[in-house]
């Protein structure tokens, strides 16, 4: 039980991750001024639908074993793309971050990718069609990271490699970092998940005497009720 | 210039509107992050707004929220806490997301648009679908307002009259948690379908089942009517939307119907689970055509109306409209194009307009099928690159254009759009759009099963003329408006050729759109109706679970992931390479 679920899980967060990598290019891919550039972030961002796409149907193969319960648990949602925080709140990337950050950004990260995609070929086992369609996903990840690079030489020429190194251990440590926080942020919330209901259920308590007959409006007009109350 | 927004709860949008009462755009969040559903604080939607129509901030004289929002939190969490413990989760996440509720409007506003927030006012939820749909009415006085949806800021279900725009009185509703709305999104979980989504599901798949079967039986008797007290009743145990965030049913309904089913597990006709299933969609819809009649036979009783308006998430229930419309004392219903949440940002921004204008004289439009503006920046130029490496263009000049799709067409091919001004949603009327030969079956399940991917049970829609439309289907001159958007199926004439075409459901109806005059359609219509082509099978433009296209790099994408070849556009006829 267990198992599936993590297994499961994997599959249902990567999905998450390569679909949001492609709204990512596809805003990009709007945003941009040059046409080559919108060309280069269009196939990107079709590269990355492409991998979303594969990961749904692993993680649909799985789900089908799986028992209704956590299979329930497991449905996909798009706006849980911003709830779990692969879409930040702010925007996309490209609309809150200068281009050479964003650059920067879409270099570390392929690799990271890459990296993340070796642990689920261990899950898939090898020469598998699965193990096969991973590994041709990794080899787009390197492209892409390839194509980051070069784009980033060719416009920022005065900066080094080793500068581009900077920003990749920058970005691991970040995204470790990222990692840190979002496992103590899940130890915190379980730590402070009964402190939460009993608040819950002191509101709840509260809740429970509220007259709502005020929010009664039969025989109203309504466009005289006023307009400025949130109630 | 006024605006109206909707978000938090259900999906985002936001609309403007000017000082003469007309509808200048309209723009869906989802359509703009490409996140389907998306019910984020609007703010691309408003930035576009701004944009596209040249504003300042100050020149903006409103903006309404299209609810109250702390009313919307208190029933919530009012009806959960007399349910505790059970309801303690659902407690704890109203408490915990409060700051990320409705409440936060202003603060939003604050955020992103300062010194819009000052100008901001609330509307009512029920009143915003109400002014949503007045506007699309011809006169706009003495007319009877019908909302039915899944929960507004108070009630689930409500009825108003309304005198003239700024005279709209309430009469009856339907408190919360009882809800036609919430129990059909809960028998569509159930069903393993995604909730907001899979209704349409549940709807095509209610024409396989038997209204006599014993599950059909069973949904049906979960909500009824008290005719004494004219009030819907429901035994609430069945469900679980009121106490839980992560289930709408709860174990006696599985215990009553049988297990849920795995949502994972594709529902093909002809599986085993496949006859249960349809027959419980049955049960769904017969109830709430029922409740439906009901709602509307006590609506004309306390209003005298023969007119109605109808709107919210169960008006978008187009199989259920056919019945209504057959009721003796109905001589017309209205429904607005984009009935649910997301349509309510035009009430909202009218809301706004009346306000303004309280006292003097106010005029407003019927709004176009096609509000949202389309984009300043020159495409042409920006997909220069991808248009290039990917496509060819076969046809540049416009008609030359439309001339070869309509050969294409009558060749059995299948057609995207991304043409002029976008759809106010949720259904594409033909400039976004995957097109093809209505009649041809090849064709059709080309765009059904290959290009779509739809379920098998989900029947497309025929587009045609008025004229056209008359010699093969039973349409009804009460609903006449409703068939312009998709918002209604009619039933084919009996023997008739209509019964064979690909684009009628098993149970002999089709979900007709009546093209409308001078529209893309009606001219691509126009230079195939000699070649013999009077119906074109029209599906939304987008790649399943996604958003329908907005822009050309939206159309262009959706070509090049799917099997998809041609699209017609605003910059030609293109033609994908590989
Ligand atoms: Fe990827
Ligand atoms: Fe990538
Ligand atoms: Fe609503």
């Amino acid at each position: 039980m267990k198992k599936s679920q993590s297994e499961l899980n994997v599959f249902y967060e990567t999905a998450h991750a390569e679909l949001a990598s492609a709204l990512e290019m596809l805003a990009a891919c709007k945003v941009t001024e040059s046409p080559k550039q919108a060309f280069g972030y269009f196939m990107h961002a079709k590269d990355e639908y492409n991998h979303a796409r594969s990961f749904f149907e692993m993680l649909s193969k799985r789900g089908k074993r799986a028992s209704i319960e956590i299979a329930r648990d497991f449905r996909f949602t798009p706006p849980s793309l911003i709830t779990k925080g692969y879409i930040s709140k702010k925007g996309f990337l490209i609309e809150t971050m200068n281009l050479k950050d964003f650059i920067a950004f879409v270099y570390t990260n392929e690799l990271l990718a890459k990296s993340s995609f070796e642990n689920i070929l261990i899950l898939v086992g090898h020469s598998t069609h699965e193990s096969r369609r991973i590994s041709s996903i990794m080899a787009d990840e390197l492209r892409h990271h390839g194509m980051a690079k070069k784009f980033f030489l060719n416009h920022y020429p005065d900066l080094q490699p080793w500068q581009l190194m900077i920003y990749r251990t920058k970005e691991t440590i970040h995204n470790k970092g990222r990692k840190i926080y979002d496992a103590n942020l899940k130890f915190l919330d379980r730590l402070l998940t009964p402190l939460y209901r009993a608040i819950a259920y002191l509101a709840g308590t509260m809740a429970m005497k509220l007259n709502l007959n005020e929010f009664k409006r039969k025989g109203k007009n309504l466009m005289n009720i006023s307009s400025s109350s949130i109630l | 210039m006024f605006i109206g927004v909707t978000g938090y709860n259900h999906e985002s949008s936001a609309a403007l509107v000017d000082e003469n009462g007309v509808l200048v755009d309209f723009y869906r969040e989802e359509s703009l992050s490409r996140i389907k559903g998306d019910k984020s604080f609007p703010k691309r939607s408003i930035q576009k707004l701004l944009i596209t129509n040249n504003l300042k901030k100050k020149d903006i004289e409103r903006v309404a929220f299209y609810e109250r929002p702390l009313s919307a939190f208190l029933h919530i969490a009012k009806e959960a806490s007399l349910h505790m413990p059970r309801s303690l989760s659902l407690l704890t996440h109203q408490f915990r997301n409060f700051n990320r509720s409705s409440v936060s409007c202003y603060l939003d506003f604050l955020k992103f648009f300062r010194g819009l927030e000052t100008k901001l006012i609330y509307s009512d939820h029920h009143l915003s679908h109400t002014l949503t749909a007045l506007a699309y009415t011809n006169t706009k006085k003495d007319i009877c307002s019908v909302v039915v949806d899944g929960f507004g800021d108070r009630s689930t279900a409500s009825i108003s009259q309304i005198v003239d725009p700024t005279e709209i009185n309430e009469l009856w509703e339907c408190p919360y948690p009882i809800s036609l709305g919430l129990f059909y999104s809960s028998i569509t979980d159930y069903l393993g379908f995604a909730i907001n989504e899979g209704e349409y599901k549940v709807m095509g798949l209610a024409s396989f089942g038997d209204s006599k079967s014993n599950s059909a039986r069973l949904v049906r008797g979960l909500m009824d009517w008290d005719s004494t007290s004219n009030e819907i009743i429901s035994d609430m145990s069945y469900f679980d939307y009121h106490l839980s965030t992560s289930n709408s049913f709860s174990n006696k309904l599985e215990e009553l119907l049988g297990p849920a089913r795995n949502p994972f597990v594709r529902l093909v006709p002809g599986d085993s689970d496949f006859q249960r299933c349809a027959d419980i969609a049955r049960g769904a819809q017969d109830l709430t055509i029922y409740l439906l009649e009901k709602i509307f036979t006590h609506a004309h009783k306390i209003t005298n109306s023969r007119r109605f308006l109808f709107s919210g998430g169960v008006s978008m229930n187009s199989a259920s409209i056919d019945s209504l419309a057959q009721l003796s004392f109905v001589d017309e219903i209205i429904i607005p194009p984009s009935p649910g949440d997301a349509g309510c940002a035009i009430g909202a921004a009218f809301y706004c307009y009346i306000k303004s204008n309280y006292y003097s004289d106010f005029n407003i439009s019927k709004p176009s099928l096609f509000p949202s503006r389309k984009e300043i920046r020159n495409d042409e130029f920006i997909t220069e690159q991808i248009v290039s490496n990917e496509f060819s263009v076969l046809q540049r000049d416009e008609d030359d254009a439309f001339l070869k799709a309509a050969e294409l067409i009558a060749e059995g091919e299948v057609i995207g759009t991304v043409l002029s001004s976008s759809e106010t949603g949720p259904r594409a009327l033909g400039n976004r759009s995957l097109l093809c030969d209505g009649k041809n079956k090849e064709a059709v399940e080309n765009l059904n099963n290959v290009i779509k991917n739809r379920s098998p049970f989900r029947p497309t829609a025929p587009a045609m003329r008025y004229e056209i439309a008359q010699k093969y289907y039973r349409l009804r001159p009460e609903i006449y408006e409703c068939y312009k958007s998709m918002s209604a199926t009619c039933k084919c004439f009996e023997e008739n050729v209509s019964l064979e075409f690909p684009t009628t459901h098993v149970d002999g109806t089709a979900r007709v759109q009546i093209v409308e005059n001078n529209s893309s359609l009606d001219k691509l219509l126009s230079i195939l109706e000699p070649m013999g082509i009077e119906i074109l099978a029209n599906s939304s433009l987008n790649v399943s679970g996604d958003p329908t296209c907005f822009d050309l790099v939206d159309g262009l994408m959706v070509c090049s992931r799917t099997k998809l070849r041609y699209l017609l556009t605003d910059i030609g006829l293109l033609k994908r390479k590989k």
